[in-house]
C-alpha cells in the first residue's frame, strides 16, 4: 500500500497480499527486521510498469502455502535466537495479526480489486471463525504479558475484540449485500418506468405516426400532429392540464376535442386562477366549447384563439377567430347553437355572453361568469 | 437583406428552418453548440439570431447572455418546443426580444424575424398570457412604480395579443396606430427586462425560473 512491495511480493508468490503485509508487520517486531526488509525491497526491486495486474501468479497450492508459513515461522525463530526481538509481545501479536489476516482473506471480502487473481479465494466460515479465535487468543496473551489481565476485564475485552473483529471482517460484506439489494431495486424501478414510458409512447405516439403516414390530407396531418403534441406535453410536463376540474384543464381538453373533430388548431391561453361552483363551471365550459365548435365549423378560419382571464369575482373567456364572420340577422332560426347553447345557458347561471361579429371581420364570443373565487 | 444566424442542437430542425428561410433572409451561419455559437455570432454579427432554449451547455440563455455582453446590438428571437413560463420569461429577462414556439407557421416566423430585426418585440399569445399573469399576481413595490406595473393601455394590448389578434387588428380594435401598438409592446418588454422588483422575482421563483 505504501511502495507496492507487499502487492508485488504477493503477485510473485501467489498469496493474498494481506498475508504478506501481516508478515512484514510481525517481522518488524523482530528487531525492526521487517521494516528494513521492506525499505530494501522498495529500493532494489524495480518498478514494473508493464505489469498492471494482468499477469498475476496463480494462487499458490496448499503445500506451498504451508511451506511459506513454516518458512516465516523459521525466520522468526532465527531472529529471536540471534536477539533481534522486541520481547514477549511478539508471538502473541503475530497470532493476532495472522488471525485477522486469515479471517479477512477467508471471509471472501475483496479489498483489492486489482489483485483478484490472488484474492479470489473461497469463502470459509470455519476459517473466518478460526482466524477470529486466533486473534482473541493472541490478544489475551498480549494483555496478560502486559500484566493488565483482570479476572472480569478479560471477558469484556475478548467480547469487544470479537465484535470488533467481526465488524471488520463481516461489515464490508454485509454492507455490499445491502448495496446490491439497493442497486437491484433501483434497476427494477428504472426498468418499470422505462416499460411505462414505452407503453405510453406505443399507445399514443406510434399510433399517431402510423396514422400520419396513412393520411393524404396535409390539414389532417397537422391536426394529428398537434393533438399528439398536446397529449404528449400534458403527459410529460403537467398532469394537471388534463384535469377538467380546473378552468384551464377543461378548456384545454375541450379545445383538443374540437380540434380533432374539425382539423382547426386552437390555442388556449389562461391568466390568473380562480374556481367556480360546479354548475357555473360546467355551463361556462359548455358555452365555450359551443363557441369553439361554431368557429371551427362555420368561420373558415385557419386558427382559433381561446383566452381566459380569471380573477376574484368573475371569469372571462374569449373565443376569437379571424374567419368570415357573420351578421346576426342572417342566422336562421333553425340554428339554435348561439341563442340556446351560448347565450341562454350563460344567463341561466348568472353569466353573460356578448357575441361580436360582422361579415369579413371574424367573430369574438366573450363569456363572463360571475361568482368565481380563488 | 436581413442577416440571420441559427442556433439549435437538433440538426434536423436546423436544416429545415434554414431551408425554409433561405429565400427571405441571408442565413450567415448556424451552429448546434452553445460555445461555438457564441464565437461564431461574435464573428458574423448577424441582425437576428434564432436561438433554441434547451441545449446542453447552458442553453439559449447562455448564448444570449454571452453575446449581448460584447455585442449589445445583436437581436435574439427565441424559438423552442417548450411553452413553459419559466423558459419563456428566462429568455426574455436575459435579453431576447421575442419568443415563438417551433410549431409557428413559416409566414408568421418570417414576420416575427422582421419585427425583431426592426427592433420591435415579438409576443406570442402565450407569452402575452404569461406576462399578464406575472404582473396581475403581484403588487407593485415603492421603489420604481413606473417599471413595476403595466399601464392600462399596455395591459389591454397584451390582452388583445393573448386573444390571438395581429398588431394591425389590435390597432383597429383599440383605435390607435400600429406604431402605438408596437410602442406599448416594446415598453412591456423593457419593463420585463429591467424590472427588478421582487414580486416578479417571486413569481419567477414560484415557477422555478431562478
Amino acid at each position: 500500500m505504501l511502495a507496492g512491495v507487499a502487492g508485488g511480493v504477493s503477485e510473485t508468490v501467489g498469496v493474498n497480499p494481506i498475508y504478506v503485509r501481516a508478515a512484514f508487520v510481525c517481522l518488524s517486531l523482530a528487531g525492526g527486521a521487517g521494516f528494513i526488509l521492506y525499505v530494501v525491497l522498495a529500493l532494489v526491486v524495480p518498478d514494473d510498469p508493464m505489469n498492471n495486474g494482468d499477469e498475476v501468479a496463480p494462487r499458490a497450492s496448499r503445500p506451498r502455502r504451508v511451506g511459506m508459513a513454516l518458512m516465516f515461522v523459521a525466520v522468526m525463530l532465527f531472529l529471536q535466537a540471534v536477539g533481534l526481538w522486541f520481547g514477549p509481545v511478539v508471538w502473541p501479536t503475530t497470532l493476532v495479526v495472522f488471525g485477522l489476516a486469515i479471517a479477512i482473506d477467508t471471509s471472501g471480502i475483496n479489498y483489492e480489486r486489482s489483485l483478484e487473481g490472488v484474492t479470489a479465494g473461497r469463502r470459509s466460515w470455519w476459517l473466518v471463525i478460526g482466524g477470529l479465535a486466533m486473534m482473541v487468543a493472541g490478544l489475551a496473551v498480549v494483555l496478560r504479558s502486559l500484566d493488565r489481565l483482570q479476572s472480569f476485564g478479560v471477558l469484556a475485552i475478548a467480547l469487544i475484540v470479537a465484535v470488533g473483529g467481526f465488524a471488520i471482517v463481516a461489515g464490508p460484506w454485509l454492507w455490499s449485500l445491502i448495496e446490491d439489494l439497493r442497486t437491484e431495486r433501483r434497476a427494477r424501478i428504472r426498468s418499470e418506468e422505462k416499460a411505462e414510458v414505452a407503453a405510453h409512447l406505443h399507445d399514443s405516439v406510434l399510433q399517431t405516426l402510423a396514422l400520419i403516414q396513412r393520411t393524404d390530407d396535409p390539414k389532417k396531418m397537422v391536426t394529428l400532429a398537434r393533438s399528439q403534441e398536446r397529449d404528449l406535453r400534458s403527459w410529460l410536463f403537467d398532469e394537471n392540464s388534463t384535469d377538467t376540474d380546473t378552468i384551464q384543464g377543461a378548456l384545454t381538453s375541450a379545445a383538443t376535442r374540437v380540434e380533432a373533430a374539425h382539423d382547426v388548431p386552437i390555442s388556449v391561453v389562461v391568466v390568473g386562477e380562480a374556481n367556480l361552483p360546479s354548475d357555473k363551471h360546467e355551463a361556462l365550459i359548455a358555452a365555450a366549447t359551443e363557441a369553439m365548435m361554431n368557429a371551427a365549423k362555420h368561420s373558415g378560419a385557419t386558427k382559433i384563439s381561446v383566452y381566459a382571464e380569471m380573477a376574484d369575482g368573475a371569469i372571462d373567456v374569449y373565443v376569437s377567430d379571424q374567419g368570415e364572420g357573420f351578421e346576426r340577422d342572417s342566422v336562421g332560426d333553425d340554428r339554435r347553437g348561439i341563442r340556446e347553447s351560448i347565450e341562454a345557458r350563460m344567463q341561466r347561471h348568472g353569466g353573460t355572453a356578448i357575441i361580436e361579429s360582422s361579415a369579413g371581420e371574424g367573430t369574438e364570443v366573450h363569456l363572463t361568469m360571475n361568482g368565481a373565487a380563488k | 437583406m436581413t442577416t440571420i444566424f441559427l442556433v439549435d442542437d437538433h440538426r434536423l430542425f436546423l436544416s429545415g428552418v434554414s431551408a425554409e428561410l433561405a429565400d427571405s433572409f441571408d442565413v450567415v451561419g448556424q451552429s448546434d453548440d452553445v460555445d461555438a455559437a457564441v464565437d461564431m455570432i461574435r464573428d458574423a454579427v448577424p441582425d437576428v439570431v434564432l436561438v433554441d432554449v434547451h441545449m446542453p451547455g447552458g442553453g439559449g440563455v447562455a448564448v444570449v447572455g454571452n453575446v449581448l455582453e460584447t455585442h449589445p446590438g445583436v437581436r435574439f428571437l427565441a424559438l423552442s418546443v417548450s411553452d413553459a413560463p419559466e423558459d419563456v420569461i428566462a429568455m426574455i429577462r436575459t435579453g431576447a426580444r421575442g419568443y415563438v414556439t417551433k410549431s409557428i407557421a413559416p409566414d408568421e416566423l418570417k414576420d416575427a424575424i422582421n419585427r425583431v430585426a426592426a427592433g420591435e418585440a415579438v409576443f406570442s399569445p402565450s407569452l402575452a398570457g404569461f406576462v399578464l399573469d406575472a404582473f396581475a399576481r403581484s403588487v407593485p413595490v415603492e421603489a420604481d412604480p413606473d417599471l413595476d406595473s403595466l399601464t392600462p393601455r399596455e395591459q389591454e394590448v397584451l390582452r388583445q395579443i393573448a386573444r390571438g389578434y395581429q398588431y394591425k387588428q389590435i390597432a383597429k380594435r383599440l383605435s390607435i396606430s400600429i406604431k402605438t401598438v408596437e410602442t406599448h409592446v416594446s415598453s412591456v418588454l423593457r419593463k420585463l427586462q429591467l424590472s427588478n422588483r421582487h414580486e416578479l422575482a417571486r413569481w419567477a421563483s414560484d415557477r422555478r425560473i431562478i
